[in-house]
Protein backbone atom coordinates (compact mmCIF):
# COMPACT_ATOMS: atom_id res chain seq x y z
CA UNK A 1 0.00 0.00 0.00
CA UNK A 2 1.39 3.02 -1.14
CA UNK A 3 0.82 6.34 1.20
CA UNK A 4 0.07 9.77 -0.22
CA UNK A 5 0.84 12.46 2.76
CA UNK A 6 0.51 16.06 2.33
CA UNK A 7 3.44 18.03 2.00
CA UNK A 8 2.00 21.36 3.27
CA UNK A 9 -0.49 22.67 5.94
CA UNK A 10 -3.38 23.24 3.66
CA UNK A 11 -7.16 23.32 2.73
CA UNK A 12 -8.67 20.83 0.62
CA UNK A 13 -10.01 22.53 -2.66
CA UNK A 14 -10.77 19.69 -4.91
CA UNK A 15 -10.75 15.98 -4.72
CA UNK A 16 -10.04 14.60 -8.03
CA UNK A 17 -10.64 10.85 -7.34
CA UNK A 18 -12.94 8.48 -6.29
CA UNK A 19 -12.27 5.22 -4.15
CA UNK A 20 -11.99 1.97 -6.03
CA UNK A 21 -11.01 4.07 -9.03
CA UNK A 22 -7.87 3.33 -11.61
CA UNK A 23 -5.03 5.99 -11.37
CA UNK A 24 -1.51 6.43 -13.25
CA UNK A 25 1.61 7.40 -11.92
CA UNK A 26 1.20 11.11 -12.43
CA UNK A 27 -2.23 11.44 -11.71
CA UNK A 28 -3.74 14.53 -9.57
CA UNK A 29 -5.68 12.76 -6.35
CA UNK A 30 -6.88 16.12 -5.30
CA UNK A 31 -5.83 19.68 -5.01
CA UNK A 32 -4.70 21.50 -2.13
CA UNK A 33 -4.89 25.53 -1.29
CA UNK A 34 -2.37 27.12 0.51
CA UNK A 35 -0.09 29.69 0.52
CA UNK A 36 -2.16 31.47 -2.23
CA UNK A 37 -1.75 28.43 -4.38
CA UNK A 38 -3.45 25.71 -5.68
CA UNK A 39 -1.01 22.45 -5.32
CA UNK A 40 -1.72 19.21 -6.91
CA UNK A 41 -1.27 16.09 -4.79
CA UNK A 42 -0.21 13.23 -7.18
CA UNK A 43 0.35 9.67 -7.32
CA UNK A 44 3.71 8.70 -7.65
CA UNK A 45 2.65 5.10 -8.01
CA UNK A 46 0.10 3.25 -10.79
CA UNK A 47 -2.42 1.68 -9.03
CA UNK A 48 -6.22 1.25 -7.34
CA UNK A 49 -7.51 4.36 -4.55
CA UNK A 50 -8.04 2.30 -1.93
CA UNK A 51 -9.07 4.66 1.26
CA UNK A 52 -9.47 8.62 0.49
CA UNK A 53 -8.98 10.71 3.82
CA UNK A 54 -9.88 14.17 2.78
CA UNK A 55 -13.03 15.93 1.29
CA UNK A 56 -13.56 19.72 0.25
CA UNK A 57 -12.92 22.18 2.67
CA UNK A 58 -11.35 20.45 5.32
CA UNK A 59 -7.77 21.07 6.35
CA UNK A 60 -4.81 18.90 6.26
CA UNK A 61 -1.27 19.26 8.43
CA UNK A 62 1.73 18.28 6.98
CA UNK A 63 2.25 14.43 6.89
CA UNK A 64 -1.37 13.84 7.06
CA UNK A 65 -2.71 10.79 5.18
CA UNK A 66 -4.41 11.70 1.64
CA UNK A 67 -4.54 8.22 0.45
CA UNK A 68 -3.83 4.58 -0.14
CA UNK A 69 -2.92 3.24 -3.41
CA UNK A 70 -3.36 -0.11 -3.83
CA UNK A 71 0.10 -0.44 -5.86
CA UNK A 72 -0.07 -2.34 -9.16
CA UNK B 1 78.77 -4.35 -29.83
CA UNK B 2 77.74 -2.48 -27.05
CA UNK B 3 79.89 -1.52 -24.23
CA UNK B 4 79.24 -3.56 -20.99
CA UNK B 5 80.23 -0.31 -19.13
CA UNK B 6 77.59 1.74 -20.55
CA UNK B 7 74.83 -1.10 -20.56
CA UNK B 8 71.51 0.59 -19.89
CA UNK B 9 69.20 -1.58 -20.90
CA UNK B 10 68.65 -3.81 -17.06
CA UNK B 11 68.48 0.14 -15.90
CA UNK B 12 65.30 0.92 -17.94
CA UNK B 13 63.84 -2.24 -18.23
CA UNK B 14 63.89 -2.15 -14.45
CA UNK B 15 61.82 0.93 -14.28
CA UNK B 16 60.02 -0.09 -17.35
CA UNK B 17 59.09 -3.20 -15.40
CA UNK B 18 57.99 -0.79 -11.82
CA UNK B 19 55.97 1.07 -14.12
CA UNK B 20 53.93 -1.86 -15.67
CA UNK B 21 53.42 -2.78 -11.98
CA UNK B 22 52.31 0.24 -10.72
CA UNK B 23 49.39 -0.12 -13.76
CA UNK B 24 48.43 -3.17 -13.00
CA UNK B 25 46.92 -1.56 -9.99
CA UNK B 26 45.71 -3.99 -7.16
CA UNK B 27 46.10 -7.19 -9.33
CA UNK B 28 44.47 -9.13 -12.20
CA UNK B 29 41.97 -10.41 -8.96
CA UNK B 30 40.73 -7.45 -7.44
CA UNK B 31 40.42 -5.62 -11.05
CA UNK B 32 38.04 -8.31 -11.92
CA UNK B 33 36.07 -7.86 -9.05
CA UNK B 34 36.25 -4.35 -9.54
CA UNK B 35 34.09 -4.81 -12.71
CA UNK B 36 32.22 -7.03 -11.48
CA UNK B 37 30.72 -4.81 -9.09
CA UNK B 38 29.77 -2.51 -12.01
CA UNK B 39 32.65 0.27 -11.34
CA UNK B 40 35.36 0.80 -14.18
CA UNK B 41 38.80 0.87 -12.75
CA UNK B 42 40.78 4.12 -11.70
CA UNK B 43 42.61 4.03 -15.05
CA UNK B 44 39.86 3.99 -17.13
CA UNK B 45 37.95 6.56 -15.35
CA UNK B 46 40.89 9.14 -15.91
CA UNK B 47 40.61 7.87 -19.63
CA UNK B 48 37.08 8.77 -19.41
CA UNK B 49 37.85 12.42 -18.13
CA UNK B 50 40.05 13.75 -19.31
CA UNK B 51 41.36 15.15 -23.29
CA UNK B 52 43.40 12.04 -24.80
CA UNK B 53 46.74 12.15 -24.04
CA UNK B 54 47.12 15.24 -21.40
CA UNK B 55 47.66 13.04 -18.20
CA UNK B 56 50.66 13.86 -16.02
CA UNK B 57 51.09 11.32 -13.49
CA UNK B 58 52.94 12.73 -9.88
CA UNK B 59 54.73 9.90 -8.00
CA UNK B 60 53.17 6.39 -9.90
CA UNK B 61 55.90 4.98 -8.16
CA UNK B 62 54.58 5.44 -4.56
CA UNK B 63 54.27 2.10 -2.24
CA UNK B 64 53.13 2.44 1.31
CA UNK B 65 56.53 2.47 2.59
CA UNK B 66 55.30 1.22 5.77
CA UNK B 67 56.69 -1.47 8.11
CA UNK B 68 54.02 -2.76 9.57
CA UNK B 69 52.59 -3.64 6.20
CA UNK B 70 55.29 -5.83 5.55
CA UNK B 71 57.08 -6.87 1.92
CA UNK B 72 53.57 -6.38 0.06
CA UNK B 73 53.16 -3.57 -2.63
CA UNK B 74 50.68 -1.01 -2.92
CA UNK B 75 50.55 0.11 -5.67
CA UNK B 76 50.83 4.09 -5.62
CA UNK B 77 50.20 3.77 -2.85
CA UNK B 78 46.15 3.48 -3.88
CA UNK B 79 45.91 6.90 -4.33
CA UNK B 80 46.26 8.09 -8.18
CA UNK B 81 47.48 11.96 -8.76
CA UNK B 82 48.24 13.57 -11.40
CA UNK B 83 47.42 17.05 -13.87
CA UNK B 84 45.25 16.70 -17.24
CA UNK B 85 42.93 18.41 -18.93
CA UNK B 86 39.73 18.76 -19.84
CA UNK B 87 38.44 21.08 -22.77
CA UNK B 88 42.06 22.09 -22.96
CA UNK B 89 42.13 23.31 -19.17
CA UNK B 90 44.22 21.81 -16.66
CA UNK B 91 42.64 20.10 -13.58
CA UNK B 92 44.38 18.06 -11.07
CA UNK B 93 42.95 15.35 -10.35
CA UNK B 94 43.05 12.47 -7.02
CA UNK B 95 41.73 9.25 -7.48
CA UNK B 96 41.31 6.79 -4.90
CA UNK B 97 42.31 2.94 -6.66
CA UNK B 98 39.71 0.54 -5.04
CA UNK B 99 41.64 -2.32 -6.03
CA UNK B 100 44.69 -1.71 -3.24
CA UNK B 101 43.66 -2.24 -0.38
CA UNK B 102 39.89 -0.85 -1.13
CA UNK B 103 41.08 2.80 -1.40
CA UNK B 104 42.15 2.95 2.03
CA UNK B 105 44.05 6.13 2.58
CA UNK B 106 47.50 5.81 3.55
CA UNK B 107 49.96 7.88 4.70
CA UNK B 108 51.98 7.84 1.40
CA UNK B 109 48.83 8.32 -1.07
CA UNK B 110 47.74 11.61 1.20
CA UNK B 111 51.03 13.36 1.21
CA UNK B 112 50.76 12.83 -2.90
CA UNK B 113 47.16 14.56 -2.71
CA UNK B 114 48.62 17.13 -0.12
CA UNK B 115 51.12 17.58 -2.64
CA UNK B 116 48.52 17.67 -5.34
CA UNK B 117 46.16 20.60 -3.50
CA UNK B 118 49.15 22.41 -2.77
CA UNK B 119 49.92 22.86 -7.01
CA UNK B 120 46.31 22.81 -7.39
CA UNK B 121 45.94 26.14 -5.34
CA UNK B 122 49.16 27.58 -6.23
CA UNK B 123 49.08 26.86 -10.29
CA UNK B 124 45.28 27.70 -9.66
CA UNK B 125 43.46 25.20 -11.09
CA UNK B 126 40.55 22.72 -10.55
CA UNK B 127 40.40 19.96 -8.53
CA UNK B 128 38.37 16.79 -8.85
CA UNK B 129 38.45 13.74 -6.56
CA UNK B 130 37.50 10.35 -7.87
CA UNK B 131 36.61 9.17 -4.68
CA UNK B 132 35.99 5.09 -4.48
CA UNK B 133 38.05 4.67 -0.71
CA UNK B 134 36.74 2.66 2.54
CA UNK B 135 38.79 5.85 3.87
CA UNK B 136 41.61 5.84 6.60
CA UNK B 137 43.96 2.55 6.43
CA UNK B 138 43.38 1.75 10.08
CA UNK B 139 46.00 -0.82 10.08
CA UNK B 140 48.40 2.06 9.75
CA UNK B 141 46.59 4.97 11.86
CA UNK B 142 45.25 3.60 14.82
CA UNK B 143 47.44 4.94 17.01
CA UNK B 144 47.38 8.75 18.75
CA UNK B 145 49.72 9.76 15.83
CA UNK B 146 45.65 10.81 14.73
CA UNK B 147 46.35 13.62 16.89
CA UNK B 148 48.87 14.92 13.88
CA UNK B 149 46.07 14.31 11.67
CA UNK B 150 43.48 16.43 9.78
CA UNK B 151 45.44 18.65 7.10
CA UNK B 152 43.46 18.04 4.15
CA UNK B 153 40.31 19.45 5.51
CA UNK B 154 41.72 22.53 6.95
CA UNK B 155 44.06 22.78 3.31
CA UNK B 156 40.20 21.46 1.24
CA UNK B 157 38.65 24.79 3.07
CA UNK B 158 41.37 27.26 2.40
CA UNK B 159 40.57 26.37 -1.38
CA UNK B 160 37.05 26.90 -1.67
CA UNK B 161 36.30 29.43 -3.77
CA UNK B 162 39.25 30.23 -5.18
CA UNK B 163 39.26 26.73 -7.60
CA UNK B 164 36.85 24.80 -8.50
CA UNK B 165 36.34 21.61 -6.05
CA UNK B 166 34.51 18.42 -7.91
CA UNK B 167 34.03 15.19 -5.48
CA UNK B 168 32.81 12.58 -8.02
CA UNK B 169 31.27 9.58 -5.97
CA UNK B 170 32.16 6.49 -7.64
CA UNK B 171 32.17 3.76 -4.55
CA UNK B 172 31.22 3.27 -1.09
CA UNK B 173 32.98 6.26 1.19
CA UNK B 174 33.51 6.30 4.50
CA UNK B 175 34.67 9.16 7.56
CA UNK B 176 37.60 10.65 5.68
CA UNK B 177 35.95 10.12 2.06
CA UNK B 178 32.67 11.28 3.25
CA UNK B 179 34.15 14.83 4.26
CA UNK B 180 35.67 15.61 1.43
CA UNK B 181 32.77 16.14 -0.61
CA UNK B 182 31.41 17.86 2.20
CA UNK B 183 33.52 20.22 1.58
CA UNK B 184 33.64 19.86 -2.08
CA UNK B 185 31.60 22.00 -4.46
CA UNK B 186 29.88 19.59 -6.80
CA UNK B 187 28.85 15.91 -5.87
CA UNK B 188 27.70 13.52 -8.52
CA UNK B 189 26.71 9.76 -7.27
CA UNK B 190 26.62 6.57 -9.28
CA UNK B 191 23.44 4.85 -8.67
CA UNK B 192 23.79 1.60 -7.14
CA UNK B 193 27.58 1.68 -6.06
CA UNK B 194 28.16 4.78 -4.60
CA UNK B 195 27.43 5.93 -0.78
CA UNK B 196 29.00 8.36 2.11
CA UNK B 197 28.60 8.03 5.69
CA UNK B 198 30.38 9.15 8.02
CA UNK B 199 30.67 6.04 9.25
CA UNK B 200 30.74 2.93 7.89
CA UNK B 201 28.20 -0.06 8.15
CA UNK B 202 30.50 -2.07 10.38
CA UNK B 203 31.21 1.24 12.69
CA UNK B 204 27.58 1.76 12.41
CA UNK B 205 26.96 -1.66 13.80
CA UNK B 206 29.19 -1.45 16.44
CA UNK B 207 29.11 1.99 17.66
CA UNK B 208 25.23 2.45 17.63
CA UNK B 209 23.48 -1.05 16.86
CA UNK B 210 22.04 -0.11 13.93
CA UNK B 211 21.91 -2.82 10.71
CA UNK B 212 21.83 -0.41 7.59
CA UNK B 213 23.63 -1.48 4.28
CA UNK B 214 25.91 1.34 2.57
CA UNK B 215 22.82 2.26 0.27
CA UNK B 216 20.24 2.56 3.00
CA UNK B 217 22.39 4.58 4.54
CA UNK B 218 24.17 7.03 2.22
CA UNK B 219 23.32 6.00 -0.98
CA UNK B 220 22.35 8.42 -3.94
CA UNK B 221 18.99 7.89 -2.89
CA UNK B 222 19.31 9.62 0.42
CA UNK B 223 21.43 12.09 -0.09
CA UNK B 224 19.93 13.53 -3.86
CA UNK B 225 16.36 12.99 -2.40
CA UNK B 226 16.68 13.24 1.39
CA UNK B 227 19.91 14.99 2.87
CA UNK B 228 20.54 17.49 0.10
CA UNK B 229 24.45 16.73 0.30
CA UNK B 230 25.57 15.68 -3.32
CA UNK B 231 23.88 17.66 -6.40
CA UNK B 232 23.09 14.74 -8.74
CA UNK B 233 22.51 10.68 -8.87
CA UNK B 234 23.89 9.27 -12.47
CA UNK B 235 23.41 5.81 -13.94
CA UNK B 236 27.15 4.79 -14.08
CA UNK B 237 30.86 5.72 -14.10
CA UNK B 238 31.10 6.96 -17.64
CA UNK B 239 27.91 9.44 -16.90
CA UNK B 240 29.36 10.75 -13.85
CA UNK B 241 32.77 11.20 -15.55
CA UNK B 242 31.05 13.23 -18.35
CA UNK B 243 29.05 15.36 -16.17
CA UNK B 244 31.91 16.52 -14.28
CA UNK B 245 33.76 17.11 -17.68
CA UNK B 246 30.07 19.11 -18.33
CA UNK B 247 30.31 20.90 -14.53
CA UNK B 248 33.52 22.81 -14.75
CA UNK B 249 32.56 24.04 -18.76
CA UNK B 250 30.60 26.44 -16.68
CA UNK B 251 33.52 27.63 -14.29
CA UNK B 252 36.70 29.65 -15.16
CA UNK B 253 40.02 28.09 -13.58
CA UNK B 254 39.87 29.61 -10.91
CA UNK B 255 38.07 33.15 -8.86
CA UNK B 256 40.41 35.37 -10.45
CA UNK B 257 38.96 34.70 -14.33
CA UNK B 258 35.43 35.35 -15.78
CA UNK B 259 33.64 31.59 -16.66
CA UNK B 260 34.24 30.93 -19.91
CA UNK B 261 31.77 31.81 -22.79
CA UNK B 262 30.79 29.14 -25.49
CA UNK B 263 29.80 30.36 -29.31
CA UNK B 264 26.09 29.39 -29.89
CA UNK B 265 24.23 29.62 -32.81
CA UNK B 266 20.91 30.23 -30.36
CA UNK B 267 20.02 34.25 -31.39
CA UNK B 268 20.31 35.84 -27.67
CA UNK B 269 17.07 38.36 -29.10
CA UNK B 270 15.30 34.73 -30.13
CA UNK B 271 11.32 35.23 -29.25
CA UNK B 272 10.73 32.74 -26.57
CA UNK B 273 6.79 32.54 -27.57
CA UNK B 274 6.23 29.11 -26.23
CA UNK B 275 5.67 30.75 -22.58
CA UNK B 276 2.62 32.11 -23.33
CA UNK B 277 1.87 28.52 -23.87
CA UNK B 278 4.02 27.07 -20.23
CA UNK B 279 2.60 30.17 -17.90
CA UNK B 280 -0.97 30.23 -16.76
CA UNK B 281 -2.19 33.58 -16.62
CA UNK B 282 -4.09 32.44 -13.40
CA UNK B 283 -2.06 33.03 -11.04
CA UNK B 284 -3.33 30.58 -8.70
CA UNK B 285 -2.69 27.51 -11.36
CA UNK B 286 0.52 25.60 -11.14
CA UNK B 287 2.87 25.02 -13.89
CA UNK B 288 6.37 23.66 -14.62
CA UNK B 289 9.39 26.20 -13.98
CA UNK B 290 11.51 23.66 -15.58
CA UNK B 291 9.94 24.27 -18.55
CA UNK B 292 10.66 28.40 -18.70
CA UNK B 293 14.23 27.50 -17.66
CA UNK B 294 14.82 25.31 -20.90
CA UNK B 295 12.93 27.95 -23.37
CA UNK B 296 14.97 30.59 -22.14
CA UNK B 297 18.67 29.34 -22.46
CA UNK B 298 21.22 28.37 -25.24
CA UNK B 299 20.18 25.63 -27.14
CA UNK B 300 17.75 24.56 -23.80
CA UNK B 301 20.90 23.10 -22.75
CA UNK B 302 20.74 23.28 -18.72
CA UNK B 303 22.80 21.04 -15.92
CA UNK B 304 20.36 21.00 -12.94
CA UNK B 305 21.45 21.49 -10.01
CA UNK B 306 20.41 19.16 -6.48
CA UNK B 307 17.06 18.49 -9.06
CA UNK B 308 15.62 15.77 -7.08
CA UNK B 309 15.68 18.05 -3.53
CA UNK B 310 13.95 20.59 -2.52
CA UNK B 311 11.96 20.62 -5.40
CA UNK B 312 9.84 23.77 -4.84
CA UNK B 313 13.01 25.79 -5.96
CA UNK B 314 14.90 25.34 -9.23
CA UNK B 315 18.74 25.58 -9.41
CA UNK B 316 20.58 25.10 -12.48
CA UNK B 317 23.96 26.02 -14.70
CA UNK B 318 22.77 26.86 -18.24
CA UNK B 319 24.18 29.87 -20.25
CA UNK B 320 22.69 32.82 -22.41
CA UNK B 321 24.03 34.22 -25.07
CA UNK B 322 27.46 32.16 -24.69
CA UNK B 323 27.45 33.38 -21.34
CA UNK B 324 27.22 30.74 -18.16
CA UNK B 325 24.94 31.44 -15.30
CA UNK B 326 23.25 30.43 -12.96
CA UNK B 327 19.49 30.17 -12.68
CA UNK B 328 17.47 30.11 -9.11
CA UNK B 329 13.96 29.95 -9.92
CA UNK B 330 10.23 29.04 -7.79
CA UNK B 331 8.65 26.24 -8.92
CA UNK B 332 5.30 26.52 -8.41
CA UNK B 333 4.42 22.67 -9.08
CA UNK B 334 5.57 22.07 -6.33
CA UNK B 335 4.41 23.55 -2.51
CA UNK B 336 3.13 26.33 -4.91
CA UNK B 337 6.61 27.21 -5.02
CA UNK B 338 6.53 28.79 -1.65
CA UNK B 339 9.79 28.61 0.28
CA UNK B 340 10.97 26.29 3.17
CA UNK B 341 13.86 25.74 5.17
CA UNK B 342 15.49 23.27 1.97
CA UNK B 343 14.78 25.56 -0.48
CA UNK B 344 16.20 28.77 1.48
CA UNK B 345 19.40 26.26 2.09
CA UNK B 346 19.72 25.07 -1.74
CA UNK B 347 19.63 28.76 -2.94
CA UNK B 348 22.01 30.41 -0.57
CA UNK B 349 24.06 27.58 -1.45
CA UNK B 350 23.63 27.70 -5.52
CA UNK B 351 24.06 31.71 -5.05
CA UNK B 352 27.36 31.44 -3.14
CA UNK B 353 28.75 28.78 -5.52
CA UNK B 354 28.06 31.08 -8.72
CA UNK B 355 28.77 34.20 -6.80
CA UNK B 356 32.46 32.92 -5.68
CA UNK B 357 33.29 31.97 -9.22
CA UNK B 358 31.88 35.04 -10.60
CA UNK B 359 28.97 33.53 -13.00
CA UNK B 360 26.19 35.53 -13.15
CA UNK B 361 23.02 35.02 -11.32
CA UNK B 362 19.45 35.15 -12.76
CA UNK B 363 16.16 35.04 -10.87
CA UNK B 364 12.80 33.76 -12.23
CA UNK B 365 10.32 34.38 -9.69
CA UNK B 366 6.82 33.57 -8.81
CA UNK B 367 6.63 32.81 -5.47
CA UNK B 368 3.72 32.84 -3.14
CA UNK B 369 6.46 33.88 0.08
CA UNK B 370 7.80 31.54 3.22
CA UNK B 371 5.31 29.07 4.28
CA UNK B 372 4.36 30.38 7.51
CA UNK B 373 3.22 27.94 10.71
CA UNK B 374 4.41 26.64 13.62
CA UNK B 375 5.83 23.66 11.16
CA UNK B 376 8.49 25.97 9.85
CA UNK B 377 9.12 27.90 12.84
CA UNK B 378 10.28 24.69 14.18
CA UNK B 379 12.52 23.75 11.69
CA UNK B 380 14.50 27.16 11.82
CA UNK B 381 12.97 29.00 8.66
CA UNK B 382 14.30 32.42 10.05
CA UNK B 383 17.10 31.45 9.96
CA UNK B 384 17.51 29.53 6.73
CA UNK B 385 15.77 32.36 5.17
CA UNK B 386 18.45 34.33 6.57
CA UNK B 387 20.92 32.40 4.97
CA UNK B 388 19.01 33.23 1.52
CA UNK B 389 18.87 36.58 2.37
CA UNK B 390 22.80 36.89 3.08
CA UNK B 391 23.92 35.19 0.10
CA UNK B 392 21.95 37.04 -2.34
CA UNK B 393 22.29 40.54 -0.44
CA UNK B 394 26.38 39.77 -0.69
CA UNK B 395 26.74 38.22 -4.37
CA UNK B 396 28.79 40.76 -6.26
CA UNK B 397 28.00 38.84 -9.75
CA UNK B 398 25.76 40.71 -12.18
CA UNK B 399 22.17 40.09 -10.89
CA UNK B 400 18.92 39.84 -13.12
CA UNK B 401 15.82 39.54 -11.88
CA UNK B 402 12.32 38.42 -13.71
CA UNK B 403 9.05 38.49 -11.92
CA UNK B 404 6.99 36.36 -13.54
CA UNK B 405 3.67 36.17 -11.76
CA UNK B 406 3.87 36.47 -7.66
CA UNK B 407 6.51 37.37 -5.85
CA UNK B 408 5.46 38.48 -2.34
CA UNK B 409 6.94 39.84 0.83
CA UNK B 410 10.68 38.27 1.40
CA UNK B 411 10.00 35.85 -1.21
CA UNK B 412 10.45 39.12 -3.59
CA UNK B 413 13.66 39.97 -1.34
CA UNK B 414 15.34 36.52 -1.34
CA UNK B 415 14.66 36.48 -5.09
CA UNK B 416 16.69 39.10 -5.65
CA UNK B 417 14.35 42.24 -5.34
CA UNK B 418 15.17 45.95 -6.62
CA UNK B 419 16.66 46.81 -3.29
CA UNK B 420 19.43 43.62 -3.82
CA UNK B 421 21.50 45.39 -6.50
CA UNK B 422 19.56 43.76 -8.93
CA UNK B 423 20.76 44.87 -12.24
CA UNK B 424 18.17 44.68 -14.18
CA UNK B 425 14.72 44.03 -13.23
CA UNK B 426 12.09 43.39 -15.29
CA UNK B 427 8.48 41.90 -15.17
CA UNK B 428 5.88 40.34 -16.85
CA UNK B 429 2.32 41.79 -17.36
CA UNK B 430 1.38 39.47 -14.61
CA UNK B 431 3.69 40.12 -11.91
CA UNK B 432 1.82 40.58 -8.91
CA UNK B 433 4.76 42.50 -6.39
CA UNK B 434 3.60 43.06 -2.70
CA UNK B 435 3.78 42.41 0.70
CA UNK B 436 1.56 39.91 0.93
CA UNK B 437 -1.20 38.72 -1.27
CA UNK B 438 -4.84 40.30 -1.27
CA UNK B 439 -7.10 37.42 0.57
CA UNK B 440 -4.09 37.54 3.26
CA UNK B 441 -4.13 41.32 3.85
CA UNK B 442 -7.52 41.33 3.86
CA UNK B 443 -7.94 39.95 7.45
CA UNK B 444 -5.40 42.05 8.49
CA UNK B 445 -6.25 45.44 7.30
CA UNK B 446 -9.68 44.79 7.78
CA UNK B 447 -9.96 42.41 10.49
CA UNK B 448 -12.22 44.97 12.92
CA UNK B 449 -15.03 45.48 9.67
CA UNK B 450 -15.04 41.99 8.91
CA UNK B 451 -15.51 40.89 12.60
CA UNK B 452 -18.51 43.68 13.09
CA UNK B 453 -20.49 41.81 10.47
CA UNK B 454 -22.68 39.00 12.25
CA UNK B 455 -23.71 37.00 8.83
CA UNK B 456 -21.30 34.86 7.65
CA UNK B 457 -22.60 35.01 4.16
CA UNK B 458 -22.57 38.70 4.06
CA UNK B 459 -18.88 38.73 6.19
CA UNK B 460 -17.46 36.37 2.97
CA UNK B 461 -19.07 39.35 0.25
CA UNK B 462 -17.38 41.76 1.83
CA UNK B 463 -14.03 40.09 2.47
CA UNK B 464 -14.15 39.46 -1.51
CA UNK B 465 -15.37 43.03 -2.16
CA UNK B 466 -12.37 44.13 0.02
CA UNK B 467 -9.88 41.88 -1.25
CA UNK B 468 -10.57 43.25 -4.75
CA UNK B 469 -9.79 46.55 -3.74
CA UNK B 470 -6.45 45.83 -2.54
CA UNK B 471 -6.10 43.57 -5.54
CA UNK B 472 -6.42 46.61 -7.69
CA UNK B 473 -3.09 48.10 -5.72
CA UNK B 474 -1.22 45.38 -6.89
CA UNK B 475 -0.26 46.10 -10.42
CA UNK B 476 3.31 45.82 -12.34
CA UNK B 477 2.86 49.13 -14.03
CA UNK B 478 2.17 50.85 -10.23
CA UNK B 479 5.81 49.69 -9.71
CA UNK B 480 7.20 50.11 -13.27
CA UNK B 481 5.42 54.06 -12.42
CA UNK B 482 7.64 54.31 -9.61
CA UNK B 483 10.68 53.16 -11.75
CA UNK B 484 10.97 50.40 -9.55
CA UNK B 485 11.06 48.04 -12.16
CA UNK B 486 13.02 48.83 -15.55
CA UNK B 487 11.19 47.25 -17.73
CA UNK B 488 7.66 45.38 -17.75
CA UNK B 489 8.32 42.80 -20.53
CA UNK B 490 6.49 40.43 -23.46
CA UNK B 491 7.02 36.84 -21.88
CA UNK B 492 8.44 36.42 -25.50
CA UNK B 493 11.15 38.75 -24.95
CA UNK B 494 12.21 37.41 -21.63
CA UNK B 495 15.31 35.58 -23.14
CA UNK B 496 16.01 39.34 -24.99
CA UNK B 497 15.84 40.77 -21.91
CA UNK B 498 17.91 38.38 -19.55
CA UNK B 499 20.62 38.79 -22.43
CA UNK B 500 20.09 42.24 -22.75
CA UNK B 501 20.52 43.14 -18.89
CA UNK B 502 23.99 40.51 -18.80
CA UNK B 503 25.14 42.00 -21.44
CA UNK B 504 24.94 45.88 -19.66
CA UNK B 505 26.49 44.87 -16.65
CA UNK B 506 29.00 42.23 -17.40
CA UNK B 507 32.15 44.52 -16.01
CA UNK B 508 29.99 45.10 -12.59
CA UNK B 509 31.92 46.24 -9.69
CA UNK B 510 30.86 46.65 -6.39
CA UNK B 511 32.72 47.78 -2.77
CA UNK B 512 32.07 46.70 0.30
CA UNK B 513 33.55 47.69 3.36
CA UNK B 514 36.32 45.40 4.60
CA UNK B 515 35.88 43.27 7.07
CA UNK B 516 36.81 39.43 7.63
CA UNK B 517 33.50 37.97 6.91
CA UNK B 518 30.11 38.25 7.54
CA UNK B 519 28.66 35.97 10.40
CA UNK B 520 26.68 34.02 8.35
CA UNK B 521 23.26 32.16 9.66
CA UNK B 522 23.35 29.08 8.59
Amino acid sequence: MHEIKAEIAANVWQVVVEEGQMVAEGDEICILESMKMEIPVITEVPGVVRELHVAPEQTVQEGDLIALIDES
Amino acid sequence: MSDPRHDWRPLVGDLAERRARALEMGGADRVARQRELGKLTVRERLDLLLDPGTWVEYALLADHMDAGLGDRYLAADGAITGIGEIDGRPVAVAAYDFTVMAGSMGGVGESKIARLRAHALSQRMPFVWLLDSAGARIQSTSGSTFAGAGALFREQVAMSGVVPMVAAMLGHCAAGTAYIPGLADFVPMVKGTSSMALGGRHLVKAAVGEDVTEEEMGGSAVHTKISGCADLEVADDAECLRIVRQYLSFFPQHNGLQPPRRATSDPADRRTEELYDIVPTAPRRAYDMRKVVTAIVDDGDVLWMKPEWAKNLVTALARIDGQPVGVVANQPMVLGGALDVNAADKAARFVWLCDAFNVPLVFLHDVPGFIVGSAVEKQGIIRHGAKMLFAVSEATVPKISVILRKSYGAGYFVMNGLAYEADYIVAWPTAEIALMGPDGAVNIIHRRVLEAIEDEEERKAKRLELAEEIRANIDPYIAAGHAQLDDVIDPAETRAAIARGLRVSADKRVDRPARKHGVLPV
